[in-house]
């Protein structure tokens, strides 16, 4: 009853969350481009893509990154060789586990759980679960670009897996030493005839199945035995290979041995069956919502993409697959590992720089669960840190092209107002030096400012300037405007004299600074070896500083 | 001649015929190259974010010395960004020690002893000029190339040692070798316009076409490029132009694996030529004809 009520109940949740899931892939856009296509238009234009890919000449890839990329998690290895190995352990210890569980008795003829094979398996699998849960979760708590981005939902998933194996072998341990078990199987299949065949039969259980008996219930003896033995060959031995095999239940029902009685008391036999089993049904219910999703989505997203390349995709299928790929990720983590700019995170104080960290807030944002506005500046500057440089896309095990993601993910920023970190901070400066000119006549300050410059170590070199505009008549960008002084506020020679003044805002806020082109031609003309093109950078990070944008030391 | 390929952010995404050419061209020419793992040379960064710009610099730079390797770079940007990083660090010890300590972290260290050259530089030194020569099958003939030589390989030149400042001729001689003659033209030493993109995308077009109307002024048939960012600005001004009736602009950039590549007998799929923007296979027809 409990088990019925329990599985179907589950079930339905895993279907209705399923639905719910396939409902968001329909809806949810990411990129302004995936605004246009209704779930009807992406759903026929997937299915249609679908189709093609089967009838044309992908079918043959589709199939081998199934196996490959799938099975056997080919992609991980560039990622780790332990990773991988975590993870062959758990999903071939788990595959395992659901076939002997939930198919076994369906599909085989004659399937015994208690008989070899399917005994020893049972434990196999079940080790193999766990020991991929622990290294999974050693690497998580040990190497420091993963410990960075692991999540309560990451810890919370692998603390499941383990409790499943470890009530399933406390479970079979707590059976093979209960006596209310040996006596509820005869009673169901011990065909009992004398008085003593109880304890026969006991005695047998006792020496080579591990029973523990009460002092005293079972007595020993020769003839006891024979008659035991040969109940045994007529009741039990049928079904039951030496509980040994369970090598894993087996050392375990060793320890219990002594406090036997007590767990018998306890019903603690009982209550691991409940465990074990709601935590079964509980891992099914929240599948949908959780990074077990990727079981289905993963090998779906590793066959789409070897069927087409993103940029040939029909738009409305692009759409459904970019949503999709939001629940596709399994958290790993390999791609912040492995991102070109991690180590920003040391000074900018902003995990979503880490793709990995990127995609949860993408995925948060584009369903709508965060408060936007405060939201938006955050992943601006860790979508515009990003270089693009392919390596995330490159090595994700679930094949996610995380490059396509965040170029759609930095066209809806800038449709929302968040363009590029350094055109905002630009503006920003631009502003506050025209509030200051405007307000009132120039302020030059103590020195404090001058003080504060020497990042480059020579930047204040500055004071060399003798104004000779040579820097200026050097430079690039002066160059392209008909009206460079109105147009960039102050030319090079002039920033190096403001900053003499100590007029901050006015250095940091004139066009000229953000223009710069970095080209080095005015620090490699200046005679007096002002370094001028080092000072425009550093002016640049001291407006990102002083707008809450720059580093955090 | 073994190095570190250090290829940077933009290559195998925006610019994957850079990597395809070099990697061809080097091993034909006894270069080994190692991957490593590199981060960031951290040039992007160091507009907003200057630690991290060192930090990430440091990084790719102790990751080399690890490996007791220097390092070879395609890219002018991060050559620049790496010597400038190594100049800060070097003129700054206090700097170097805060760095390292955060290396440390990983087993990493910065010593300063890691070589960082430009791929030209080691084919022009290391592989040598007399070598080239005589790996050299088909010369060009009647190839007019216009050489943008890349601000940040050039400058500041106390920092990037890259050439002669006074008197530039380091890839004048590796153009010169595969039978293109080199011609005067006003942009040789300018800027492409890169560093502005996101900021002033107006002004990064508006420089790179320059560039490219200057080069056809001097009547180049080519733009010799060596450097990612250069290549993708030039490729994006190409893809915005109209057809080539109204095209001001040259033939099209080449970057110089590819063209000493081809004039070394491989073909123009070897160095990836078909995959420029516009299609660098026209190059072919300036091979001299057997």
């Amino acid at each position: 009853m409990f088990f019925d009520v329990a599985l179907y109940t589950s079930l339905a949740l895993l279907v209705l969350g399923l639905v719910y899931k396939l409902w968001c892939w329909l809806t949810t856009s990411i990129g302004p481009d995936s605004r246009h296509y209704t779930p009807a238009q992406r759903l026929s234009a997937s299915l249609k893509g679908l189709i093609r890919a089967l009838r044309g000449r992908s079918l043959g890839p589709m199939m081998a990154a199934l196996v490959l990329d799938g099975l056997f998690q080919r992609r991980s290895l560039g990622h780790s060789r332990w990773a991988w190995a975590a993870h062959m352990f758990i999903f071939w210890g788990m595959m395992g586990l659901i076939f002997l569980h939930a198919l076994g008795p369906v599909l085989i003829p004659g399937f015994t759980a208690t008989l070899n094979p399917w005994l020893f398996l049972r434990n196999l699998f079940g080790v193999m679960l766990l020991a991929g849960a622990i290294m999974a979760m050693w690497r998580r708590l040990r190497l420091p670009g993963l410990r960075r981005t692991t999540h309560w939902a990451d810890r919370a998933a692998l603390a499941l897996l383990a409790l499943l194996v470890l009530s399933g072998f406390a479970l079979e341990g707590a059976k093979i030493v209960s006596v209310h078990s040996f006596d509820s199987m005869i009673e169901e299949y011990g065909n009992l005839a004398e008085d003593n065949d109880r304890a026969a039969l006991g005695q047998v259980w006792r020496e080579h199945y591990g029973v523990v008996f009460p002092q005293g219930q079972v007595p020993a003896g020769l003839e006891l035995m024979e008659r035991g033995l040969e109940l045994h060959q007529d009741s039990c031995v049928d079904c039951h290979d030496n509980p040994q095999w369970a090598f894993a239940s087996w050392p375990l029902s060793r320890l219990m041995a002594p406090m036997a009685g007590w767990l018998e008391a306890a019903q603690t036999a009982l209550w691991l069956y409940y465990l074990h089993f709601l935590a079964a049904f509980a891992a099914l219910a929240i599948l949908p919502f959780s990074k077990f999703l990727h079981i289905f989505t993963g090998p779906l997203l590793l066959m789409i993409r070897v069927a087409k390349p993103r940029e040939e995709m029909a738009p409305a299928a692009r759409a459904l697959v970019r949503a999709l790929e939001l629940d596709v990720c399994t958290h790993c983590g390999a791609c912040s590992v492995h991102c070109s700019v991690a180590e920003a995170v040391n000074h900018v104080p902003n995990l979503s720089v880490l793709p990995s960290e990127k995609l949860m807030a993408l995925g948060r944002l584009a369903r709508g669960k965060t408060d936007y506005s405060e939201m938006l500046d955050v992943m601006r500057q860790g979508a515009y840190m990003c270089t693009s440089c392919l390596r995330c896309t490159t090595l994700c095990p679930v094949g996610i092209n995380l490059q396509d993601l965040w170029f759609a993910m930095k066209d809806d920023l800038e449709e929302a107002g968040y363009g590029p970190t350094t055109r905002t901070v630009a503006e920003k400066a631009s502003e506050t030096a025209g509030t200051s000119r405007s307000v009132a006549p120039f302020k030059v300050n103590n020195g404090e400012f001058q003080k504060g410059l020497g990042l480059s170590v020579q930047a204040d070199t500055f004071r060399n300037c003798y104004r000779c505009a040579t820097c200026s008549n050097s430079c690039p960008v002066v160059f392209s405007y008909e009206d460079p002084k109105k147009e960039l506020d102050l030319l090079p020679h002039q920033i190096m004299h403001t900053l003499g003044l100590g007029l901050a805002d006015e250095a940091m806020g004139a066009r000229m600074t953000w223009y710069c082109l970095t080209c080095y031609r005015c620090q490699e003309a200046c005679p007096q070896g002002v370094k001028v093109a080092d000072v425009l950078y550093e002016l640049r990070n001291l407006a990102a500083a002083r707008q809450g944008q720059g580093e955090s030391c | 001649m073994k190095y570190a390929l250090f290829l940077g952010c933009k290559i195998p995404y925006y610019v994957p015929h850079y990597e395809i050419a070099t990697r061809r061209v080097l091993g034909e020419l006894g270069v080994e190259l190692v991957d490593l793992e590199f981060p960031c040379c951290g040039y992007p960064m160091r507009h907003l974010y200057f630690r991290s710009y060192l930090l990430s610099a440091a990084r790719g730079l102790a990751l080399a010395e690890s490996q007791d390797l220097n390092i070879t770079t395609p890219c002018k940007c991060c050559f620049g960004a790496q010597k400038r990083a190594q100049k800060f660090l070097a003129d700054n010890p206090e700097l170097l020690r805060e760095i390292n300590a955060e290396l440390a972290a990983e087993g990493l260290n910065y010593s300063g002893k890691v070589q960082v050259r430009h791929i030209l530089q080691v084919m022009h030194d290391d592989v040598g000029m007399t070598e080239l020569q005589s790996r050299v099958k088909r010369p060009y003939e009647l190839l007019r190339a216009a050489i943008l030589y890349g601000c940040h390989a050039v400058r500041p030149s106390e920092v990037t040692h890259f050439d002669d400042p006074s008197n530039l001729h380091l890839i004048d001689d590796l153009v010169k070798v595969t039978g293109a003659s080199p011609v005067t033209w006003a942009g040789r030493l300018s800027c492409c316009g890169a560093p502005v993109r996101e900021r002033n995308p107006e002004l990064a077009l508006a420089t790179i076409r320059r560039r490219l109307s200057e080069a056809r002024e001097a009547r180049a048939d080519i733009l010799v490029i060596a450097c990612a960012y250069s290549q993708m600005q030039a490729e994006w001004a190409y893809s915005l132009a109209g057809p080539p009736p109204q095209r001001e602009l040259i033939e099209g950039p080449v970057l110089y694996p590819q063209l000493l590549g081809l004039s070394m007998g491989l073909t123009a799929k070897d160095v990836a030529l078909d995959r420029n923007t516009p299609n660098g296979e026209y190059l072919i027809s300036f091979l001299r004809r057997d």
